[in-house]
């Protein structure tokens, strides 16, 4: 077991060099000042320190041995958008995008899980079948067609819901405690909807794929001639082998997420850090950019690594080992 | 006696409203919303965009006032701000202005003409990069008397030098700026909390999330009607229409065409026009963007632009853009202080495509022109919070294809574009300017001294007969002499054919309907924004916050 | 070999049931009459017929699916902006196969050493996540020309691929033809072309069709926020973003790019499931799935 998570945290620090050595290339090759180096809204101290610190018009070694230097102690540049420096703006928005990305997490996949089931046991069933080419349908639909529709159902032709935004923009700090909560509810509802949504039929249709691969497995039909209930060998035996996979999803499902947690930022104005990314590129504020690259890069790692600790928890083959 | 009754009870419905009024404490929140990511500076010298403006109008004030017809000739209409009065040297060649005692800055502390002093001196100076040095350029300089009078030297008698002076200067507090370095100053602390003297502080500012103004209750002449004013950004203009109609923000001060009828309608918000002195054109930079000694290889040609002028269906595209909503460009002014009697370039693509050929662009294979291996081909940036702008560049794309031109659209975000803009880094653009209520302004827009940093002309355009018109109009007492000289400079102006005069837009404002909205003049909607006011009976939620500050 | 495959292919097509049939025959329309939008859209997609007159009308005869705030044709944009979106997702899927497949070969082939350090490589790019990484670029190198979206689309794609024709090549490897030809001495590029590479390919055209279908979505959210294909080659995408400013007023502007690009995912959905379940389901799926590290949609 330590071994194994010794083996993933390595392995998490390979990406990790990897997406910032990208990072630095990217910000070196592209046109323009990406380093801000020459950019007049930049306060002049800050700009000076700046060239100090990532070596202007040194040789490009040099740079990139700064540069990972830097990323490590966690200084990523300046943002000229949002006038502080990159990993103060990012400290700011990330928790908002976090929170967005958790509770859809939690959700799609009790949602999903179950849904899957369901389908599998009823399969016989209209209900289940629609219910089948529903989530299809879902997963078919671009990330922001979805929010767009829910934001123009909900918020435009019964408007019963804010039409976006984090927090009421005048009142959110005047109101007492009770009313502040329930504001934030009131804005977290429709884009947790829509990205609840889509991943949901995401894993609906990978619980239900798994699940029809192992059930035709020795082990089950071991089960079914010993009599065990249908219903128990769908929900209990081949769900648990099933689940196995999705543990694993888990840890996949974040780059997912983050894609589609840009869009429905966009849509709905939630400012999280697809928000923020999107601002950055409109202004060319590339240290920015390239740093939400960096820090996604790092939750997805992040993500994968709890996930392969989880599933080695979980899977008795793996511990034995 | 038998007409009394009712006129008595006219009297009393009268008196009840005016009751109504006065008991009005005062009170509300204003939520502006403004499409864009954030502002210019919001130091008075340095905000060019509206949205800086109307900050900068609300938070500094001016010696005097403008009356509200705008007149720019001599004192006439001109209310006391910061001077209480004036008074004119016997040669016209100065004048002396009282500051009022009870003036004070935000912080405290009196305003004095040694202020005044400094703000002159600080526009002034080539290294602040104001874009007013043009515009002051006959104001040679202030003095002070003693601390309540500062005397203002000319160096020529004017018809608007009153003007210049009144009118073109927001004082600014010497002992908060005296210590920057004035390049320097658009950066700096200062101006991301500005601190001035006006009817409205800065509360708050979070750059890309709002800007908030809180009322100075304790302002000389009185305090503002409202408590607060929001200004609260949002992408794009698309958004701002929604919010407005979703009543969570109460102003947008630019609504497009077709959203009027259905902000009429939404029982929410009221479509409000109001008068403007924008005019909206198409700039062609005359300098080459890479190098801005040399002449731009396309645009340097006058005959070029004068066809890119007769290729324009500018008829048709303003009413597509605007329906009924907008006239026509008419010049380098708005309609409404227009010179009607300009010739402005016929539509017309056959002589167009002559005048190309003409000057040695011939039409290639893929029905693009090209000169000496050039293509006629060249970029229209475009700020990306003005959607009748980026509207045009689609249709003017269109047009251009028609006599072999091609146009690429670059829709840029605001501050992006007002770098280039400032630069000179572009081919051409779409650009709106406000006419100055002055005549004499337009040297800051069209004069070869106002190529920035001095002043706005962005496309470096310069002719010299021009600017000798324009200089002898602007000190010529005789009327219709002036009006000679003007009307010979624009007409050479236009000629010229630096820009495509393309729109004067009607600006509609989309108001909450709570709101009522006062004292609005066509150079700016913010003018009277300290008088406007919301009825104690109509309040909503967040009108009731108060002047108290926000819980951490 | 070309000829057995074929016969696979078709067999599997066969045993489609009728909504699977119906999508492919729908898929296949859609194709035709977006590849042959020169010749039969009426308009061209920049033309603005009468800037004054046919602003904004609702569909008619003349203008089946109506006119845009500019005058343009709807249905003749849609025709062009289908042409692009599906020549963008179909050439980048085709540049992920590729790549992908070149990859999982050679791991495969050379095994041992080489394919630790490959499959870890790709383990690593696995979790840069795609759509941060394309915005990344597209906003750095903004704006980017067609063909650069397509290869980068292409280049971000192809993990999923190369992992899934890793696992059949290895299987395949052990089988007896196989083992004959490296005892007589075969290369390995001879072994990769010739003996594995044509049991691989089934496989990764199943997977690549249902790919098609995310990287038209993938693309429409990058042309959205403006950063992918761009006016005049506007893309289904592209389109939407003009049209929802408007969409209570002038719907027609939104919905009907947005009902072709979702019919489009849709069918390549439907029939991306039905050729993996109908040609060899339990195999493809414990490679997909059994590793633990399926691939999502948008991760893709």
């Amino acid at each position: 077991m330590r071994r194994l998570v010794a083996v993933r945290l390595f392995h998490a620090v390979v990406v990790l060099f990897l997406v910032t050595t990208i990072a630095f290339f990217l910000l070196h090759f592209a046109p323009g000042d990406p380093f801000s180096f020459e950019n007049p809204n930049i306060p002049g101290d800050v700009r000076d320190r700046m060239r100090a610190e990532f070596g202007y018009d040194r040789p490009l070694m040099e740079q990139y041995v700064r540069y990972m230097g830097s990323v490590a102690s966690g200084n990523l540049g300046f943002s000229h958008l949002l006038r502080v420096p990159v990993t103060q703006a990012l400290g700011t928005v990330l928790p908002r995008t976090l929170l967005l990305m958790g509770l859809a997490l939690v959700i799609s996949f009790a949602l999903g899980i179950r849904l899957g089931v369901y389908e599998v046991r009823h399969w016989q069933k209209r209900r289940a079948r629609a219910s089948n080419g529903i989530s299809l349908f879902i997963y078919s639909l671009p990330d922001f067609w979805l929010a767009l529709m829910l934001l123009l159902t909900f918020a435009y032709w019964l408007p019963i819901l804010p039409g976006g935004g984090m927090v009421d923009v005048v009142m959110h700090e005047y109101m007492g405690p009770g009313q502040a909560a329930w504001d934030r509810i009131k804005h977290l509802i429709l884009p947790l909807t829509a990205l609840v949504l889509i991943v949901t039929a995401l894993i609906a249709r990978y619980q239900r794929a798994a699940l029809l691969e192992v059930l035709p497995s020795d082990f089950v039909r071991t089960a079914r001639a010993k009599g065990v209930d249908e219903r128990d060998i769908i929900g209990r035996h081949a769900l648990r082998n099933a689940l196995l996979p999705m543990i694993t999803l888990a840890g996949l499902a974040f780059p997912a997420l983050l894609g589609g947690a840009v869009f429905v930022e966009k849509v709905f104005s939630w400012p999280g850090m697809g928000l923020t990314l999107i601002s950055a590129i409109g202004v060319r504020d590339y240290p920015l950019v390239v740093a939400s690259v960096v820090v996604g890069a790092a939750m997805v790692v992040i993500g994968n690594l709890l996930a392969d600790i989880a599933y080695g928890l979980a899977d008795p083959r793996v511990r034995v080992r | 006696m038998r007409q009394l009754p009712p006129y008595s009870l006219f009297l009393v419905l009268l008196a009840a409203a005016c009751a109504d009024r006065a008991s009005d404490t005062g009170g509300g929140t204003m939520v502006v919303v403004h499409a864009g990511s954030g502002t210019s500076p919001m130091l008075p010298p340095l905000a060019v965009d509206n949205l800086g403006r109307a900050i900068v109008d609300n938070v500094y004030e001016r010696l005097a006032e403008i009356g509200p017809e705008l007149n720019s000739i001599g004192d006439r209409g001109f209310t006391p701000r910061l001077a209480r009065s004036w008074e004119w040297a016997a040669d016209s060649m100065s004048i002396a202005f009282a500051i009022d005692p009870r003036a004070q800055w935000h912080d405290g502390r009196p305003v004095r003409a040694s202020d005044v002093r400094f703000t002159l001196r600080l526009l002034k100076d080539p290294k602040a990069a104001t874009q007013y040095a043009s515009l002051l350029e006959n104001v040679d300089s202030i003095s002070v008397r003693d601390s309540l009078t500062a005397v203002a030297w000319f160096r020529k008698r004017t018809p608007e030098q009153f003007y210049d002076v009144a009118h073109q200067v927001y004082v600014l507090p010497e002992h908060v700026l005296k210590d920057i370095p004035p390049d320097k100053l658009a950066t700096s602390e200062a101006a991301m909390r500005p601190m001035g003297s006006g009817r409205f502080r800065l509360a708050r500012f979070e750059p890309g999330v709002r800007v908030e103004l809180v009322a100075d209750t304790a302002h000389y002449r009185g305090r503002p009607k409202l408590d607060r004013v929001i200004f609260s950004f949002v992408a794009d203009p698309g958004a701002a229409v929604t919010q407005v109609m979703s009543g969570q923000a109460d102003f947008f001060e630019n609504l497009p065409a077709d959203v009027l009828q259905r902000i009429d309608t939404s029982g929410v918000a009221r479509s409000l026009r109001y008068p403007g002195l924008q005019y909206g054109f198409m700039l062609m930079n005359q300098r080459d963007p890479k190098r801005l000694a040399v002449a731009h290889p396309i645009f340097g040609d006058r005959r070029v632009r004068q066809a890119i002028s007769m290729a324009l269906d500018r008829q048709a595209m303003v009413r597509n853009i605007f329906d009924t909503l907008g006239m026509l460009g008419s010049g380098p002014f708005s309609k409404a202080l227009a010179d009607t009697t300009i010739v402005l370039p016929l539509f017309d693509r056959a002589r167009a495509a002559a005048l190309l050929d003409s000057a040695g662009w011939r039409v290639g294979p893929d029905g693009i022109r090209s000169r000496a291996g050039r293509p006629l081909r060249f970029g229209v940036m475009v700020p990306t919070s003005s959607q009748a702008r980026m509207r045009y560049a689609v249709l003017i794309q269109e047009q251009l294809k028609s006599v072999g031109a091609q146009a690429d659209n670059e829709s840029i975000d605001i501050r992006a574009y007002v770098d280039r803009l400032q630069s000179g880094r572009f081919d051409a653009l779409l650009l709106a300017l406000a006419t100055d209520p002055a005549r004499s302004g337009v040297r800051q827009s069209w004069g070869t001294a106002a190529f920035p940093p001095a002043g706005q002309n962005f496309a470096r355009y310069s002719n010299r007969t021009v600017d000798a018109l324009f200089d002898s109009a602007a000190t010529t007492f005789d009327r219709s002499r002036m009006e000679q000289q003007y009307h010979r400079a624009y007409q050479m102006l236009v000629d010229d054919a630096p820009a495509v005069w393309l729109y004067d837009p009607l600006t509609v404002a989309g108001v909450h309907k709570r709101v009522r909205v006062e004292g609005m003049r066509p150079d700016g909607w913010y003018v009277g924004l300290a008088d406007w006011w919301i009825p104690a009976n109509e309040r909503i939620d967040r009108d009731r916050i108060g002047l108290r500050p926000a819980q951490p | 070999m070309f000829v057995e495959w074929l016969r696979g292919l078709a067999a599997g097509v066969r045993r489609l049931d009728s909504v699977s049939r119906a999508a492919l025959v729908i898929l296949g329309a859609l194709f035709l009459a977006a590849m042959l939008a020169p010749v039969i859209a009426p308009y061209s997609q920049s033309h603005q017929i009468d800037i004054v007159g046919m602003k904004n009308h609702a569909p008619s005869l003349a203008h089946p699916f109506g006119t845009d705030r500019f005058s343009r044709d709807v249905l003749s944009r849609v025709l062009y902006g289908a042409r692009i979106s599906l020549t963008v997702a179909t050439l980048a899927v085709l540049v992920s196969a590729i790549i992908g497949t070149l990859y999982g070969l050679t791991a495969a082939t050379l095994g041992g050493v080489v394919d630790t350090v490959l499959m870890r490589l790709l383990d690593a790019m696995l979790s840069i996540p795609r759509v941060l990484l394309l915005i990344a670029i597209l906003a750095l190198w903004s704006p980017v020309p067609l063909w650069m979206l397509v290869l980068l689309l292409g280049i971000t794609g192809w993990f999923g691929v190369s992992r899934l024709v890793r696992a059949e090549a290895l299987s395949v490897r052990e089988r007896e033809f196989v083992v004959a030809a490296r005892s007589l001495g075969a290369g390995a590029g001879r072994i990769m072309l010739r003996h594995l590479l044509p049991n691989v390919l089934v496989p990764v055209i199943v997977t690549t069709t249902l790919g098609i279908g995310n990287v038209i979505v993938l693309e429409a959210g990058l042309s959205f926020i403006g950063i992918g294909a761009r006016e005049p080659a506007a893309s289904l995408g592209t389109m939407f973003q003009d049209g929802t400013e408007a969409f209570a007023g002038t719907w027609w502007a939104a919905l009907f790019p947005g009902v072709v690009m979702v019919t489009t995912v849709l069918c390549f959905n439907i029939l991306g499931d039905a050729l993996r379940a109908s040609l060899d389901p339990r195999h493809l799926h414990r490679a997909r799935v059994g590793t633990g590290t399926a691939p999502l949609h948008t991760a893709e």
